[in-house]
């Protein structure tokens, strides 16, 4: 028997209900997890010790909201919990790798990453499938960057079709930390994806990074929270993608400034590229403010390539198709430059290519 | 150094002036709540055709099964109970000045109507609590074949019966929302315009509300058609006397834009602040129509208004300019609604919020495309204004595209007058009040300026007031 | 003495950029502000209008008689002192003609007569080769920098202030820009109105005569002479001063 996770996603304020943008529900959830058998941790960088045990951080919210966070923490089968000690500047990223496959039908990782003072740290998480497998994976990331830390988290998420996907993250940064995010929603049937950070500390900031692609009858729904609680804090996040064939996407970005962020920056921005005549791309881009001494901004684009730009490339011999392709190309660049590893890189890139490639015509 | 930091304060509009009373003296009032033996003895009384008044009766069944809004604000203090939906004045309709009753012709002696209508104005109605006491027109604007009458008389009449039949709450149906049912059952008064085909109305028409009554609601109900090739103006003022008992307005408005035709509507809402401003109004552009929004909203306790767009023929266009200023003890929720339903349909928003004084500001707004509407573009732009910490202000913009051939653009800013610039005019000899004040004014400026400039009785008092008097 | 700085001690969230400075100017004269990047030219000129962000915190201003250290930046400006900013702040919704009007009323606290301050106001925009239509245009929204300039010139003519200090007017402007602005600096110099130049350029001086120069270095004045020191700085650059 399959659950459902309801009204997960949560835009913060909501709005009207026809809209169908308030929250999102998952379908297919699995009413029992099976262990995970594979080997997913990387060897550990100096300094950066390892636990099973789940860090209680009620000051923490998740982006996906508290069900779906019960969810992975009583039903989790796999992950760590990461603890960085203080001044240390890991040498290394942690990478932690799943793979859907015949043997392992889920994955429901909890894992923590605790920065403490001054420290720094990178950790890779990466989904894919075997081919054709069914499967799910829900997982929760929970973050705490102590002051003067630093923690970037890359979450690359290449899941095959018949795999049923969410990624939770929650965080919290005290004064001066930063957190990096950085997901590539890149596969999956069905992709959920949400974050949420509070900036705490005075100056403590978070950036990420988003790419996402959306083909066939592929869903893709995503709900970022940025709240800032702290004097002088800054987010930015940059959301980049792509929908073709008959995909759809929702995007929920919200920047909340709270009474007391002075001096608080907020910007966020949604590039969308659409390549179908049957795509649908819904984006709901917050700004919260009980606060004057701030600077908010949004700004989204969505449409068709930049005809200019396409009649550029062509008329240096590309087919339009190729010209399109690697436009898509051109737009997941800056964000997976940023993947620390060369061979995930490339993963990425070779992912989206065959994606691409299965693609025959792009209107 | 001392600096020249102390927080300077934008002053409260001066409501005063408004907030002149008359004695109520109703000639007939419905008791309190609602009921369908109410609806009927509304209905009854207004001599309603049949299926008027089966019309209310359904709209009351709707009203009863709609849940009150999850989203906006709190509409705390609302008891629909409390309410007297209805209350008609002594006066009949009325079409010479002289003949308004003197109280009621104080009022708006006071608020400048006629005068308004005497300097430029092709027409003025104006309603009194739930009736229309007063509506003329221009003789020249008459002559063209423009009706411009209240919507009773319109109701009954043999020739504009029909067209109030086939359009009565089609554009905004009773099952829309709570409050739209609820006019559906209560509606009165309000205002029918009729412009023939390839008429251009020079000079714009003007309709006015006022409450007067305490607990009262109003529930007018304005239906415009201008045909193919037309072209008009209408500018709908409303204001409310201040009362200690929540009062409740769940106006209707709707529009429908012929064939390459045009319409623009401006508002400038400045009820009281006890008010409940839950209007709906709404717009069906057909094909190369223009629907041009200018909306002002200033007063009320809790506001809900979204005049929403349907672009159902191709190449129609909406333009929408907003602002949108909340002090002490306001919740104002506003914005635009926008559906391309047609291809090559275009769509431009443009609002600014100023929140001050603990004051709260929402900007709220839906950008619909649909699948087959290809080659439209719409863009957003909204930027808000704080002028304290204890204000607030949420910026709530929804996208939802169904097709790939579109160019959609949406931009949002939120802040505070910048130091710099409060510096930079300082420098040049103008206090801190009068730069910030101009810094305000410039900020509203482009909505101030798409107003008419007519329409002096509100704005002068609000913006200039508000903003500019301090600089002038 | 027109304006009078004594011992300026003035820090910047926290962080001292002038101290011990000490500088003087007489009815009638030009100045000339060197110094290299840095140094607390643009802090001392902001000091000077009395830009909030600037602390003082010792040492004394005075202006025309009367001590400014502490008063707000529009009361400096009615007491006859004028800044032409580096970057001139953009203002939507107000006008450039209207916001002169307004600024010259308050500056003066007479009433100004409309049709000869458009006049006024046109003629003098010609003389600056401005495009007169930039009148009706928002303050400095949309200009280039060269117009920001000449709209910063334009203010300062319309004004008519005691002291004027040009913070780097002529940077960023081509040639002709320069001899234009500088034509527009010469007219309103006379032997009433003193000037305080800060430049990295000695084009806009080649149109004027300049009384004093001096050089600003580590948050005092380290040099002052007559206008030589601009060539022997332009010579053997800032260096040879250093302290």
């Amino acid at each position: 028997m399959d659950l459902a996770l309801k009204e997960i996603n949560r835009l913060p304020v909501p709005t009207w209900n026809l809209l169908g943008i308030n929250s999102a529900d998952i379908n297919g959830v699995p009413a029992v997890t099976a262990p995970y058998k594979g080997e997913y941790l990387s060897e550990l960088p100096e300094g950066v010790s390892i636990s099973d045990k789940t860090v209680y951080a009620p000051e923490i919210d998740t982006g996906m909201g508290a069900d779906a966070q019960k969810f992975s923490e009583n039903n989790k089968n796999c992950g760590a919990t990461l603890r960085v000690k203080a001044g240390v500047k890991a040498d290394k990223p942690v990478f932690l790798r799943y793979r859907i496959d015949g043997k392992n039908s889920s994955v429901v990782d909890v894992t923590c990453i605790v920065a403490e003072e001054g420290s720094e740290v990178t950790v890779v998480e990466n989904y894919s499938s075997e081919g054709g497998a069914k499967g799910f994976h829900g997982g929760l990331t929970k973050i705490y960057a102590a002051k003067d830390a630093a923690v970037n988290l890359v979450q690359v998420q290449m899941l095959g079709d018949g795999c049923t996907h969410f990624d939770n993250v929650g965080g919290a940064a005290e004064e001066n930390a930063v957190v990096n995010i950085l997901q590539a929603q890149l596969g999956a049937g069905e992709a959920y994806a949400g974050c949420k950070v509070k900036l705490l500390g005075t100056g403590s900031r978070l950036n990420v990074d988003t790419i996402y692609f959306g083909d066939k009858k592929r869903k893709i729904d995503i709900n970022y929270v940025a709240e800032h609680t702290g004097r002088k804090t800054r987010c930015d996040i940059n959301v980049n993608g792509a929908l073709m064939d008959e995909s759809s996407k929702t995007f929920r970005g919200t920047i909340n400034f709270l009474k007391g962020a002075k001096k608080a920056v907020g910007h966020e921005s949604e590039y969308n590229l659409l390549f179908s005549r049957k795509v649908r791309s819904r984006t709901a881009p917050l700004i919260l403010c009980s606060e004057e001494d701030v600077d908010g901004q949004h700004a989204a684009a969505t449409g068709k390539i930049d005809p200019d730009r396409l009649f550029y490339l062509m008329s240096r011999g590309l087919s339009e198709t190729d010209a399109k392709k690697l436009i898509i190309k051109a737009q997941f660049q800056p964000a997976v430059e940023k993947i620390p590893d060369p061979s995930i890189r490339d993963a990425v890139f070779d992912y989206v290519k065959e994606r691409l490639d299965s693609v025959e015509s792009i209107s | 150094m001392k600096p020249a930091r102390k927080k300077t304060k934008v002053k409260d509009i001066d409501r005063t002036i408004y907030d002149f009373k008359d004695k109520v003296n109703p000639s007939f009032e419905v008791k309190e709540g609602l009921t369908p033996a109410i609806v009927e003895e509304i209905s009854q009384k207004k001599g309603d055709p049949e299926w008027m008044r089966r019309f209310r009766l359904h709209s009351l069944e709707v009203y009863n099964k709609l849940p009150i809004p999850s989203w906006g604000p709190p509409l705390d203090g609302l008891n629909m109970d409390d309410i007297v939906t209805y209350i008609r004045p002594k006066a009949k309709m009325s079409a010479k000045w002289n003949d308004v009753p003197d109280d009621i012709k104080n009022t708006f002696e006071r608020l400048g109507i006629p005068k308004a209508e005497r300097e430029s104005l092709a027409g003025v109605g104006a309603q009194y609590d739930s009736e229309v006491v007063y509506h003329n027109v221009r003789e020249e604007v008459r002559r063209q074949g423009v009706v411009y009458t209240d919507m009773e008389s319109a109701l009954k009449s043999d020739k504009y019966g029909p067209l109030v039949k086939k359009y009565f709450m089609k554009v905004v149906p009773p099952q829309d929302h709570k409050f739209a049912a609820l006019h559906g059952a209560v509606w009165s008064g309000g205002s029918f315009v009729y412009v023939p085909e390839g008429v251009k109305v020079e000079i714009p028409l003007q309709s006015y509300f006022r409450l007067n009554a305490p607990g009262a609601g109003q529930f007018e109900h304005t239906l415009i058609i201008v045909s193919e090739g037309a072209d008009l103006h209408f500018i709908e003022g409303c204001s409310a006397p201040k009362y200690n008992v929540a009062n409740l307005h769940a106006g209707c408005v709707e529009l429908v834009v012929g064939k390459n035709a045009h319409l623009r509507y401006s508002t400038i809402e400045n009820w009281s602040k006890n008010m409940f401003n839950l209007n709906t109004k709404r717009a069906v552009v057909d094909e190369g129509g223009t629907i041009e929004w200018v909306s002002g909203s200033f007063g009320s306790h809790v506001s809900y208004l979204y005049p929403m767009s349907i672009l159902k023929g191709e190449h129609s266009r909406m333009e929408f300019t907003g602002i949108t200023f909340a002090g002490k003890g306001q919740s104002l929720d506003t914005g635009a609604k926008v559906v391309h339903m047609a291809p090559n349909t275009y769509s431009n928003i443009n609002t600014k919020s100023i929140s001050k004084d603990g004051g709260y500001c929402a900007y709220r707004s839906s950008v619909k495309i649909m699948p087959d509407a290809y080659g439209c573009k719409s863009s957003v732009s909204c930027e808000s204004l704080m002028l304290d910490d204890i204000s607030g202000s949420d910026t709530v913009p929804v996208m939802d595209i169904q097709n790939d051939d579109v160019e959609v653009g949406h931009e949002a800013k939120i802040g505070r007058i910048s130091d710099d610039a409060v510096f930079y005019l300082m420098s040049r000899g103008i206090s801190e009040q009068d730069a910030k004040n101009m810094i305000v004014t410039g900020f509203a400026e482009p909505v101030a300026k798409e107003l008419p400039v007519e329409y002096a009785v509100e704005m002068n008092n609000l913006i200039k007031l508000e903003m500019e008097g301090a600089i002038g | 003495m027109l304006l009078e700085i004594k011992n300026l001690g003035v820090s910047v969230d926290g962080k001292t950029i002038l101290s011990g400075l000490n500088l003087n100017i007489g009815k009638g004269e030009t100045h000339v502000l060197m110094g290299p990047n840095g140094a607390g030219k643009s802090t001392l000129v902001n000091t000077v209008m009395g830009h909030p962000q600037y602390k003082v915190d010792k040492g004394s201003i005075t202006f025309d008689g009367k001590d400014i250290t502490h008063i707000p930046v529009d009361e400096r400006a009615k007491a006859g002192l004028f800044l032409s900013f580096q970057n001139p702040e953009e203002v939507p919704g107000i006008t450039l003609e209207s916001f002169m009007r307004y600024s010259r009323n308050a500056v003066t606290g007479k009433p100004v007569k409309l049709f000869a301050y458009k006049k006024e106001l046109k003629d003098k925009m010609e003389g600056l080769s401005m495009d007169t239509s930039y009148a009706s245009r928002y303050l400095n929204v949309g200009f280039s920098g060269g117009e920001k300039k000449k709209s910063e010139i334009l203010q300062m003519l319309m004004l008519n202030p005691k002291l004027a200090i040009l913070d780097e007017t002529d940077s960023g402007l081509d040639v002709d820009a320069v001899k234009v602005v500088s034509k527009g600096v010469e007219k309103y110099k006379n032997s009433d109105n003193s000037l305080l130049i800060i430049t990295h350029n000695t084009k806009i001086l080649e149109y004027l005569h300049v009384d004093y120069a001096h050089v600003l270095m580590d948050g005092k004045i380290v040099k002052t002479g007559d206008s030589s020191l601009i060539d022997y700085i332009n010579k053997s650059g800032f260096q040879q001063l250093a302290v």
